[in-house]
């Protein structure tokens, strides 16, 4: 697995994939799909998926795959290793949404929620394999949310395929467990590994297990806050726990987007005077003279003349 | 708001000595005075693209492009020295940089020519045209 793709822009999602077997353009094939790293607070989210011809299942079910969360790392890395040495009838592919990519979908102006995000990578993964030209058959489906509509939404787009959704399936279906093992396995070695594009120096890589109830993951969090700009890209910023840090101990933003402000505080604030005022038609507001309309040349512009600073 | 009778006065000597600096115009507003770590953490993550240079902050993707300052013109950050308890008091400002470009951001909307920073900077040839003195 070469993450060297990745590494170099680790601020977007990268795509890495192996090698397409032949056999699985010529047979029917089962495909598996999940994901690693849903829920911390740092890091990458990775979906994988894992194909093979269906008349192989047994094959597969033989080298012991298993559930990723049950295995330990080195576990998981011989497992890939062998998933890897079956590559003359195994493939894999793997979606690293950074988790710049994840904090500014979610805090897109028009909202981009998680799960929209999950469905939409999922999907694209297996569109990936069926422009590649892998004969598919069947596809399962790890979910956290509700499985049927899930299944339903798959089903209908991708005819001719029959789509399984289920908990846990990694569990349930030997295929899923080895994308599981493979979307994990890419995830620990990059947090492992994270190159920090800010420039910080060393950085304290005990960062723990990026859950946000582990202690260690706190105390990072509170180590490598900055008051302006919050966190390193490492950090998801939608996740609550980096908000409400930075809400107690970092400046505060406001954004022309915020709900929860009303205008007139909005307009109090701007008599602050920041940069932004120099150029607003609503701060000050006193030396307007009430009968002289300012022409919309200068409103268009937020030009006013100013005399006081 | 102040009634004006208080001068504010602009130490024009200390344009000499100001440096020039890099200047981000932002479209949040940050509640912090003072010295932030730009370079480290801004200036290291943003990424150029032909005109385009896009970077996020605080987890929100901006986008934006440097914008020269009209012909003529010659941007200043300017710095109270001591701030007056009332508004009737006189007060002094320095230089404290100079800049001839900055670097405007959007949130997620491409910089483009109906943004109002750049429309902006029509009007002092405007004004030279109108209120300047007339050559024949």
């Amino acid at each position: 697995m070469d993450l060297s793709s990745f590494e170099a822009d680790n601020s977007s999602s990268c795509r890495l994939a192996s090698h397409i077997p032949e056999v699985c353009r010529t047979e029917d094939c089962c495909l598996g799909i999940d994901e690693a790293g849903r829920g911390p607070v740092l890091g990458p989210m990775v979906y994988g998926i894992c194909f093979c011809p269906v008349s192989k299942k047994e094959d597969l079910k033989d080298l012991k795959v298993a559930d990723s969360k049950t295995l330990t790392e080195t576990e998981r890395e011989n497992l890939f290793q062998k998933l890897d040495e079956a590559k003359s009838y195994i493939g894999w592919a793997l979606q690293i949404l950074s988790p710049n990519t994840i904090s500014t979908s979610m805090l897109q102006r028009t909202k981009y929620n998680l799960n929209a995000l999950s469905h939409d990578t999922a999907i694209g993964l297996v569109q990936y394999a069926l422009d590649s030209g892998v004969q598919l058959k069947e596809v399962f489906v790890d979910t956290v949310g509700p499985a049927e509509k899930y299944e339903e939404k798959l089903s209908q787009l991708f005819p001719g395929i029959e789509v399984t959704v289920r908990p846990k399936a990694d569990s349930l279906f030997p295929v899923v467990s080895a994308a599981s093992i493979c979307a994990k396995v890419a995830r620990d070695r990059v947090v492992k590994d994270w190159k920090f594009a800010e420039d910080l120096g060393e950085v304290d890589t005990d960062y723990g297990s990026g859950y946000p109830n582990d202690p260690k993951t706190k105390a990072w969090l509170l180590k490598y806050m900055d008051p302006v700009f919050g966190y390193p890209q490492f950090v998801r910023f939608s996740w609550s726990t980096a908000q409400t840090l930075m809400d107690s101990k970092a400046a505060t933003v406001h954004w022309d987007d915020d709900d929860e402000e009303t205008g007139e505080k909005a307009a109090q604030r701007q008599n602050n005077r920041s940069m932004l005022s120099y150029f607003s038609a609503s701060a000050g507001g006193k030396d307007h003279n009430p009968t002289r309309k300012t022409h919309r040349f200068f409103t268009e512009r937020r030009l006013k003349s100013l005399n006081t600073l | 708001m102040s009634c004006n009778t208080s001068v504010t006065r602009l130490c024009v000597s200390s344009v000499n000595e100001a440096q020039r600096a890099p200047v981000h115009l932002t479209p949040c507003e940050i509640e912090h005075n003072g010295p932030a770590q730009v370079s480290q953490y801004f200036t290291a993550t943003t990424k150029n693209r032909k005109q385009e240079q896009t970077v996020s902050f605080r987890g929100r993707c901006l986008r934006g492009q440097e914008l020269s300052c009209p012909q003529g013109y010659t941007g200043l950050v300017l710095k109270e020295i001591n701030k007056p308890g009332s508004d009737q008091e006189d007060r002094t400002v320095k230089v404290s940089s100079v800049f001839d470009k900055l670097t405007y951001w959007n949130l997620e909307t491409p910089p483009n020519s109906d943004d109002t920073v750049v429309m902006a900077m029509d009007w002092p040839e405007l004004a030279e045209a109108i209120h300047g003195p007339v050559e024949d």
